[in-house]
């Protein structure tokens, strides 16, 4: 339970500009314990999102180590780093980005087109998904049809589908109104309860601190404070 | 991936773009339609040209000439393609049967109307062969000895007669002049003999003294003697008649090969050569100079001939028999070493047309890649998000390769539709207009099995070509940049 799931190890990740270079990430060294709800809070620009694409692999960084579990990130191979994105981790973003032309179930599904999940279990786990998250009715409407928070529930439910170890939440509440963004951070720590490490980037502190076991503040892409609750 | 998945995605998302999708499809089916409809008029000529030499048995068929004159192989250039040389040339292996091409010019005479023909004597065997089964009526003849005849269309025409089968059955006489020593003979005695005699008495009786004069005088005599002897040669010939019955009529015409308009059986047509020498030149001057004069009216002639027809057998390779052909001293002519040689024609012929097809197919290339271009910037975003969900980066380049390969597959299909309904029309109008000038239908136009599979082999590869670099575009998308920025 208490084992690190992701470890980085001076972690950083420039932007090169004409001029000048940005540090979106310095210099980081931090643990994800297995099973555990992670909250990166910041103001805008801290880095929070960069670290969380980083940890994500859909980022590489300038210099430093990420591991997941035994692995270190920056070893594996491209087919590797998918096969991690496709088996063992979800994401959740603010602007939901689920796709315009697919309806609910077909999104959902989408997310195990790439672990060769057979077409009817595909859909057994999606209609399943979709169910736990209240989106019954909802499965066969396009993004277009649904609200801000149904949206994030089929984000949701598609980044849950597939049982992964971690969610990544980036800002998941964002695009939301008070009442939906409780809703959906309550259903992280609900999947959190089934033993799925959660870590999510928000910079609405009083959500952080409601929902979250441990925070960790950045600051122009440094840990300024690390809070356990 | 799972190959459905492959499948339904790019259906999706060229459904999606429908318009679009129809457009460049319909610039890949033009294209194909084009490469489809040019080959298919190059397929259909060779299939016409293959089957008509097919059908005149001519893949089978050798003939044998003698070697010419400036030909340098000095072992070989007394033989001559006489009956011995026949009897030689039909035990080869790979050879069915030899029979040579004697020609004769002969007077036709048919309901009191005449004509000059060159005349074809024909053995029985040669009748069999598929060259002489494009009969527009009647049957070739039964037998060598048969009294019976066959004519030609050409035949027909200079006698101006229309229906072919109102000559079937009709007596037609036949005449030759033969040269005959007799008649010269005959000559010299009536206009020079006592000439000669007095010349000779002369020689024995007056003295050496008077050489020079008495030269003189012979020479003077002998000359009128020749001249004597020569003009009943050549201006008393005999005259060799007979009556045969007509009991066919020939098509002769486009890649018919060579048919004289009368055609006699070989037997028959020997007694024409009796009694005397060709008054032909050419024939008269082939005797002298090869030595095989004859003027015997009984026995069989010595001939020689021009060429002899060899009938292979069809599983024999053209090339063995060539070399001993050549090995006997003749020289040879097929059919089927011509072929090859039209073949690379052919060959030549239909790259040419492809050429066009595949410069339309390059153009519809360059509409997948703006297409696919175009695709891949409006579904940056949607790329992301497959990349956050676990697509590899070669996932995403076989998504964006099937879908080209699906505009290709499908404009392929559709092009070879409208290539082919093209052909058909166009071959409508071509025989239409050929019927309106006589010509019997001709099929210019097919569609063989191989030239479906390589039109929808070359969509379909010039499609996955034009659909590699957008794809590889595609692949390396960066997920975060393009989930930030859409």
């Amino acid at each position: 339970m208490n084992s690190p799931i992701i470890k980085t190890k001076n972690l950083c990740r420039y932007f090169k500009r004409a001029n000048y270079e940005i540090k979106a990430i310095d210099n980081v060294d931090m643990e994800v314990k297995r099973g555990e709800f992670l909250a990166l809070v910041g103001s805008s620009g801290s880095g929070k999102s960069t670290l969380l694409a980083l940890m994500a692999g859909l980022d590489a960084p300038t210099s430093g180590t990420i591991m997941i579990g035994d692995s270190i990130m920056g070893e594996m191979s491209p087919n590797e780093l998918s096969s991690y994105r496709a088996n063992r981790m979800g994401t959740v973003f603010q602007s939901f980005n689920l796709i315009p032309h697919r309806t609910a179930l077909q999104n959902v599904e989408l997310a195990m087109f790439f672990n060769n999940t057979p077409p009817d279990v595909r859909t057994e786990k999606a209609i399943s998904a979709l169910e736990k998250l209240g989106l019954s009715e909802r499965m066969d409407h396009r993004p277009s049809d649904l609200s801000g928070g149904e949206q994030q529930r089929v984000a949701i439910a598609r980044a849950l589908v597939k049982k992964p170890d971690i969610i990544f939440a980036d800002e998941p509440t964002g695009n939301l109104d008070q009442e939906h963004s409780n809703q959906i951070v309550s259903i992280l720590k609900e999947l959190n309860g089934e033993g799925i490490t959660i870590i999510m980037v928000t910079h609405d502190l009083e959500l952080a601190q409601k929902y979250s076991e441990r925070i960790i503040k950045l600051v122009y892409g440094k840990i300024e404070s690390e809070e356990q609750l | 991936m799972i190959f459905r998945d492959l499948v339904t995605m790019p259906l999706g998302n060229l459904w999606r773009i429908k318009l679009r999708s129809a457009l460049t499809i319909s610039g890949v089916m033009i294209a194909i339609g084009t490469f489809v409809a040019m080959l298919s008029f190059g397929a259909g000529n060779e299939q016409y040209v293959t089957e008509q030499w097919e059908k005149l048995g001519l893949f089978n068929t050798m003939y044998v000439y003698p070697l010419r004159e400036d030909s340098d192989n000095d072992t070989t250039q007394n033989a001559t393609l006489n009956d011995s040389a026949i009897v030689s040339l039909a035990l080869l292996p790979g050879v069915e049967f030899a029979y040579p091409f004697a020609s004769f010019d002969v007077t036709a005479i048919i309901d009191d109307s005449s004509q000059s023909f060159d005349a074809q004597a024909l053995p029985l065997v040669a009748t069999e062969t598929k060259m002489f089964s494009q009969l527009k009526d009647g049957r070739m003849f039964e037998t060598d000895s048969a009294q019976e005849v066959v004519v030609t269309t050409v035949f027909l025409k200079e006698f101006e007669i229309d229906s072919s089968s109102s000559v079937i059955g009709k007596q037609l006489v036949l005449s030759v002049e033969r040269l005959r020593l007799d008649s010269a003979v005959a000559s010299l005695l009536r206009n020079s003999g006592e000439a000669v005699r007095r010349v000779f008495h002369k020689n024995m009786l007056d003295s050496l003294k008077q050489t020079g004069y008495m030269r003189r005088i012979m020479e003077s005599e002998l000359s009128q003697a020749a001249n004597s002897f020569s003009d009943g040669f050549f201006n008393s010939p005999a005259i060799i008649s007979d009556t045969l019955t007509i009991v066919g009529v020939l098509k002769t015409g486009r890649g018919r090969g060579r048919l004289e308009p009368v055609l006699i059986p070989m037997a028959t047509a020997e007694r024409f050569y009796s009694g005397g020498m060709s008054n032909n030149p050419t024939e008269l001057l082939a005797s002298v100079t090869s030595g095989s004069i004859d003027f015997s009216s009984s026995s069989k002639i010595k001939r020689n001939y021009p060429r002899v027809t060899l009938q292979l057998d069809r599983h024999t390779p053209f090339q063995t028999v060539k070399d001993s052909i050549e090995a006997l001293g003749f020289r040879s002519f097929s059919y089927a070493e011509k072929f090859e040689e039209l073949s690379k024609f052919f060959f030549y012929f239909d790259f040419a047309l492809a050429l066009i097809g595949m410069i339309a197919l390059t153009t519809a290339s360059l509409g997948i890649v703006n297409t696919m271009v175009m695709s891949i910037s409006e579904r940056r975003r949607e790329i992301g998000v497959l990349k956050s969900l676990g697509a590899s980066e070669r996932d995403i380049k076989i998504l964006f390769l099937f879908e080209s390969a699906l505009i290709g597959s499908i404009g392929a299909v559709c092009g070879i539709l409208l290539g082919w309904g093209v052909a058909r029309i166009s071959s409508a109008v071509v025989q239409f207009y050929m019927a309106k000038e006589g010509i019997e239908g001709i099929e210019l136009f097919v569609l063989p099995w191989w030239l479906v599979l390589i039109a929808f082999a070359f969509g379909l590869l010039i499609s996955i070509l034009a659909g590699a670099y957008p794809a590889a575009r595609a692949a390396k998308i960066d997920p975060m940049e393009a989930l930030r920025t859409g």
